[in-house]
């Protein structure tokens, strides 16, 4: 796909902005203003952990011994490399380069869907253990008092960063699609940015996740 | 400064082509980007759940007639008040005035075309639309009647339908995010050239503040919320005691939102008042920087408050004690604007219309309701009050006596500024005075109950208690008659009012600077901002007297 | 109507470096997820969590700022981004402000309480 034919895509710019770079400040901080957001959505969920880490300390420790650290932290390292891969890609769309943006982008997409697999067979294995939230636990190998709410807050936890995984994957392969049919210049990529910094939230919630639930 | 001020001699001119009828058809409406015309939807929307939630409530004030059962069971009970409860918290008083006032006023007060993201403006009302909706399907469906506070383990545990009220408040919950959000970045960047942030009218700093508090704290609710019926559905046992799990813990993140969430519905109502009674008294505001900075003290300081709801929940008393300082601390910001509003009253060439009846009863509610906050601050009062009507009497002296108040101070004073048309004053005044009265009637009594120990959400009480609450139930008639009064004479004044003109309070606020009602992109040419708002005196002038 | 843009300053600013900062900060985050995966499974006491949050954190200040361009980010940004989690930390204190000056009889039976910190 070839731009040297078609017109530079730039900016429009909208009926009620003065200059494009009010727009794209504008958009931006909207951007970061919904990052916020999601800070404190998932600050609620690190509350319950830590709440219940401080009851159930014991169980919490062992709990997390029995969970795959392999598996944790194959995920850990895929994420940061698609938070790398994204950031390259929007650094390649800044200079004009849509072929090399295209191929990270979908690069960033395929470690989202090994994310979410390895997660998926890690949440089968627990299936099978009996290894559940709440009045589902029935896991013989930790017994402390409190081990279903450490499971209870794994699920809760894991499960509403694999719903972000999913819109932020599903967010990324919107901007492939546009990248792939010429949308982006270096004059107009806002898109690309704003994609990406939601993906890197993504893997930052994961950051803290991961020593937390699998490590310590 | 283009206006035809009663003062001159020029009849006042409706422009024939306006925000209103610019486009026509209703799918004009449906798919509008205008921040003008997303705000009369929100509106019309706002009305018809006040209208819905004041049902509910004259419903519970008629079976409170008697002692016994009067019009309706308990279960039929607990539902209604938890309906009025969420209706009128979630589906009016948190979307009014920013959806509303907010949406017109705003672009018009900062010199722009619109709001920053217009799309995502529509966005919000339509999530408005669909979550009010799910939530009103939940009560054809039977209602749930665990209050609106839906405390744990009771909430995950009742029989009653649940979900559709927690779908609805998450859906409703984005709406007011992605409103605040909007407000935020249009405040930022699209401030006409001259208007520097201590230019900026009293609205625009009270809907600012508002706007932080709504992006940091929903989310929060939408993840309890979210939680709940997780829990509810799976048995997760994240706030059931019998699997190790806290109820209390619910209750820190359900306030963490909701005590934030009532300084989302009364700051903008403080920034209503501020503008209104420059205009009003014709007078400069006195302390422009103390109000606009102590609307920021709110917001900061209000998220440090919350566990005032948890004072006899099985909270530590260090934490009791903790938050009952805090929370008396919030009082200071709000003395503050009390000081400054009446000093701007003060030898002011006040104007005897509508609007000031109402900024006169919002003034004296909220300093009731504002010193009964103080009181049930103080824990060891209440541990007596905690439950009672005594604390149901404090929280609508706010939100009915301040909040409302200022909701009918904006309908008011910016009507002609949206509708191009003056309402009634005599009708204005005569609704004005019954819902100042009314308020007093039904909600007065109710202090007097709570302190003598009537329990809040018991459909029965003894004896004793009958003739203050017939006494409330009385007010609360005057109060709605009042309210239909008003929504009669406004429908008349939409099709049939007399023509306003561009400014018919002579106001100098930013939004006056247009015409009434605006063209469909505010203004012509973005204006060059060359002096303060509402600048009624130059420094050392003295009151001009005049009659408007 | 589209109109030709000027290259925006925040990209100017961008253009600068080139990409391999990206590659360097990539590289930091694998070393400190190691550590992490090191130092977390030993037995450190009560410094465990600390020092798994301390990890976390410089982690997650590698990617705001430099992934994420935090760096020459504006003002208003860093603000919005900062207060966020600023308020996460006073829902996390506020309620454990609750819990550990709570009489130890309303806590589970396994929860730390005064004495045990005694102990």
């Amino acid at each position: 796909m070839s731009l040297s034919d078609a017109q530079v895509p730039v900016p429009h710019l909208a009926h009620h902005y003065e200059t494009i770079e009010k727009q794209d400040y504008a958009v931006r901080l909207g951007m970061w203003l919904f990052l916020g957001t999601e800070v404190l959505l998932f600050a609620g969920l690190f509350l319950g952990y830590s709440v219940y880490r401080h009851f159930y300390h014991e169980a919490f420790h062992e709990a997390s011994r029995h969970l795959d650290l392999w598996a944790g932290a194959t995920n850990t390292i895929v994420l940061i490399t698609s938070s790398l891969t994204v950031a390259l890609a929007y650094h390649a769309i800044t200079q004009g380069k849509t072929k090399l943006c295209a191929g990270l982008l979908t690069f960033t997409i395929v470690c989202a869907c090994a994310f979410l697999v390895i997660k998926g067979i890690e949440y089968h294995h627990k299936f099978q253990e009996g290894a559940l939230p709440g009045k589902w636990y029935h896991y013989g190998e930790v017994t402390a008092p409190g081990a279903n709410l450490f499971y209870t807050v794994y699920f809760l936890t894991t499960g509403l960063h694999a719903i972000h995984v999913i819109v932020g994957m599903s967010i990324l392969i919107w901007i492939l699609a546009r990248t792939l049919r010429g949308h982006f210049s270096t004059t107009y990529n806002v898109p690309v940015e704003l994609g990406g910094l939601y993906w890197h939230l993504v893997d930052l919630v994961w950051i803290f996740l991961f020593p937390l639930l699998y490590l310590i | 400064m283009s206006q035809s001020s009663p003062l001159n001699a020029s009849p006042p001119v409706y422009p024939a082509v306006n925000y209103l009828n610019a486009d026509r058809g209703v799918w004009s409406w449906l798919t509008t980007i205008d921040h003008k015309r997303i705000a009369v939807m929100y509106l019309v929307s706002v009305m018809f759940a006040f209208l819905l939630g004041g049902i509910f409530a004259m419903a519970l004030r008629v079976e409170l007639l008697t002692p016994g059962p009067t019009i309706m069971g308990a279960n039929t009970y607990n539902r209604m008040f938890t309906l009025h409860g969420v209706v009128m918290i979630f589906l009016f008083m948190i979307p009014a005035i920013p959806g509303v006032f907010g949406n017109f006023l705003l672009p018009l007060m900062l010199g722009a075309k619109d709001v920053a993201f217009p799309r995502l403006n529509l966005l919000s009302l339509y999530l408005y639309w669909i979550g009010a909706t799910i939530v009103l399907s939940g009560m054809i469906m039977g209602g749930t009647d665990t209050g609106w506070t839906f405390y744990t383990p009771y909430s995950t545990t009742t029989p009653t339908t649940l979900f559709p009220v927690l779908l609805g408040l998450f859906i409703l919950g984005f709406s007011s995010i992605l409103t605040g959000l909007n407000f935020i970045v249009t405040i930022h960047t699209l401030r006409a050239p001259g208007l520097g942030w201590m230019r900026l009218q009293l609205f625009v700093w009270a809907i600012y503040a508002t706007s932080i508090i709504q992006v940091l704290a929903t989310p929060v609710i939408g993840l309890t919320v979210l939680l709940v019926g997780i829990e509810k559905v799976g048995g997760f046992g994240l706030f059931d005691p019998t699997r190790g799990g806290d109820p209390v813990l619910f209750e820190h993140m359900f306030w963490f939102y909701s005590h934030p969430a009532v300084y989302i519905m009364v700051l903008p109502a403080m920034g209503v008042v501020s503008d209104a009674i420059a205009a009003f008294a014709r007078k400069n505001v006195f302390g422009y920087k103390m109000i606009a900075y102590s609307s920021l003290g709110i917001a900061f300081v209000g998220f440090f408050a919350w566990g005032h709801h948890l004072f006899v929940s099985g909270q530590s008393s260090f934490n009791d004690g903790a938050f009952a300082v805090i929370s008396m601390l919030v009082g200071v910001f709000t003395a503050i604007k009390v000081f400054n509003w009446v000093a701007t009253l003060y030898r002011g060439a006040i104007a005897v219309k509508t609007p000031l009846i109402y900024i006169c009863g919002f003034l004296f509610f909220i300093v009731f309701g504002g010193m009964t906050g103080i009181a049930v601050a103080t824990v060891s009062l209440d541990v007596h009050w905690h439950d009672t009507y005594f604390v149901i009497a404090h929280f609508h002296f706010i939100m009915v006596g301040a909040v409302i108040m200022a909701f009918l101070i904006a309908l008011h004073y910016w009507f002609p500024k949206m509708f191009g048309r003056m309402y009634h004053e005599g009708w204005g005044m005569v609704a004005a005075s019954l819902i100042v009265l009314g308020f007093n009637a039904t909600f007065i009594p109710q202090f007097l109950l709570g302190n003598a120990g009537m329990p809040r959400r018991y459909y029965m009480y003894p004896e004793r208690f009958q003739a203050l609450n017939v006494a409330s139930t009385a007010g609360a008639s005057l109060l709605a008659f009042g309210f239909i009064i008003i929504l009669v004479y406004l429908i008349y004044a939409l099709v049939r009012g007399k023509v306003a003109g561009d400014n018919p309070w002579d106001s100098r606020g930013y939004e006056w600077n247009t015409s009434s009602p605006p063209p469909k992109h505010n203004f012509d040419q973005t204006p060059i901002i060359t002096q303060d708002s509402h600048l009624y005196q130059e420094p050392g002038e003295e009151v001009e007297h005049v009659v408007i | 109507m589209a109109h030709e843009a000027n290259e925006t300053p925040a990209s100017k600013a961008e253009h600068v470096h080139g990409p391999g900062r990206y590659f360097v900060v990539w590289a930091l985050l694998l070393v400190f997820t190691v550590t992490t995966i090191i130092t977390g499974r030993m037995d450190l006491g009560s410094a465990n969590l600390p020092i798994a949050l301390l990890i976390a954190t410089v982690k997650a200040s590698l990617v705001v700022l430099f992934f994420m361009h935090m760096t020459d980010a504006p003002g208003a940004n860093r603000l919005v981004f900062v207060v966020s989690l600023v308020f996460s930390l006073v829902l996390l204190l506020g309620v454990f402000g609750d819990l550990w000056t709570r009489n130890p009889m309303s806590l589970p039976p396994t929860a730390p309480t005064q004495e045990s910190f005694e102990r």
